[in-house]
């Protein structure tokens, strides 16, 4: 009874391996899309090959990503003009409440809109918010589900370090 | 499905060659070594040779046929988008359906619009139609004159036939009118 259960046991840790495993995108090219940005502008992730790519889909009606976006703008600003962009995407149905959340909170960064939710379920997006970094090479190398007080630390090393590469 | 077992049978022919290869090596270096004339290392490079450049014919043989079997030229058509000045026209976006289903929906950058001007062509979508008439609608989205929003159709029905086909979507500048103009039409 004992042997039995410590197969099943080793059958579900190696199932729960493979879902995490299909569900990563860490290593694999970063899916292309075209958005449309609050400034009307369609932004095309393909054309920033060559900078280091920080992708945030976040919501209006997600607390973490409003405590989260200053945090991410502040790096944006100190970074950019070292090859590093970021590429805020919204996931809301209605854009209007997305435009005045941008407003209040004064971030800097392109916003786009993903109405169609076609991006967030080519990047597997399935809690609120997902950061995504992206390197030099058009290659996805980190994957952030959630946000907590501390995280921007750890999003602070990956920027610096791809940065380098 | 497909891709998988051409890339399957690729592999098996080359790592089948591989051993061959190998064998043939194994055998020429397990005989003695003043039994190799110079005659016969040449033709051992002239196998070695042959044996390479009949794996790059495999190579190619199987891309094609990769090509064929997932785009047959029979019903592969092919859309492409292309713009002449674009003086009336900022092109934002393109959505295409076919026979009433929305096959492409292609948002243009900045550097995509301006490449079209520049006379570049883009791909915008490949699909499989079987022969016989079906109906393609593009619908443009962008700046019109005086940088109104712009939005218009265009509708042509494709005769498909056996062999390829190509279909432009081009935009143009009606200079009388000032107005752009969207023509569909079957590249020959």
């Amino acid at each position: 009874m004992q042997r039995f259960r410590l197969f099943a046991g080793l059958i579900i840790c190696a199932l729960a391996s493979i879902s995490l495993a299909s569900s990563d995108l860490a290593g694999q090219p970063a899916p292309d899309f075209a958005l449309k940005s609050a400034n009307g502008e369609n932004l095309r992730l393909s054309e920033y090959r060559g900078d280091v790519v920080m992708i945030n889909f976040w919501a209006t009606w997600c607390g973490p990503c409003r405590q989260e976006m200053p945090l991410l703008d502040e790096l944006y600003s100190r970074y950019q003009r070292v090859g590093f962009n970021l590429l805020g995407v919204n996931i809301d149905d209605d854009t209007g409440r997305a435009m005045k959340m941008i407003d209040e909170l004064g971030v800097t960064f392109p916003v786009l809109f993903d109405s169609r939710k076609e991006v967030s379920k080519l990047y597997e997006v399935e809690a609120m918010p997902v950061t995504v970094l992206v390197d030099r090479e058009g290659k996805v190398r980190h994957v952030h589900h959630g946000y907590k007080p501390g995280y921007e630390d750890k999003y602070l090393d990956q920027i610096r370090s791809l940065l380098r590469e | 499905m497909t891709r998988v077992f051409i890339s399957y049978l690729a592999r098996s022919i080359v790592a089948t060659m591989l051993v061959a290869f190998a064998a043939t090596t194994i055998a020429q270096e397990a005989a003695p070594a003043d039994a190799v004339q110079p005659e016969q290392s040449r033709s051992l490079d002239q196998e070695v040779q042959a044996l390479k450049n009949e794996v790059l014919d495999l190579n190619r043989d199987l891309f094609l046929l990769e090509e064929d079997l997932l785009f047959p030229a029979n019903s592969q058509v092919a859309l492409f988008v292309s713009m002449d000045v674009g003086e009336y026209f900022a092109l934002d976006s393109v959505t295409v359906k076919i026979d009433g289903k929305e096959v492409s929906n292609y948002l243009y950058t900045e550097r995509e619009v301006d490449a079209l001007i520049r006379g570049g062509v883009h791909r915008l979508h490949m699909a499989n139609l079987k022969t016989g008439e079906h109906q393609l609608v593009a619908v443009f989205i962008g700046k019109g004159p005086h940088g109104r929003d712009y939005r218009r159709g265009a509708t042509m029905t494709i005769d498909k036939g056996i062999g390829a086909k190509y279909v432009e979507l081009k935009i143009s500048d009606r200079v009388r009118q000032q107005q752009p103009e969207f023509i569909i039409r079957d590249w020959e």
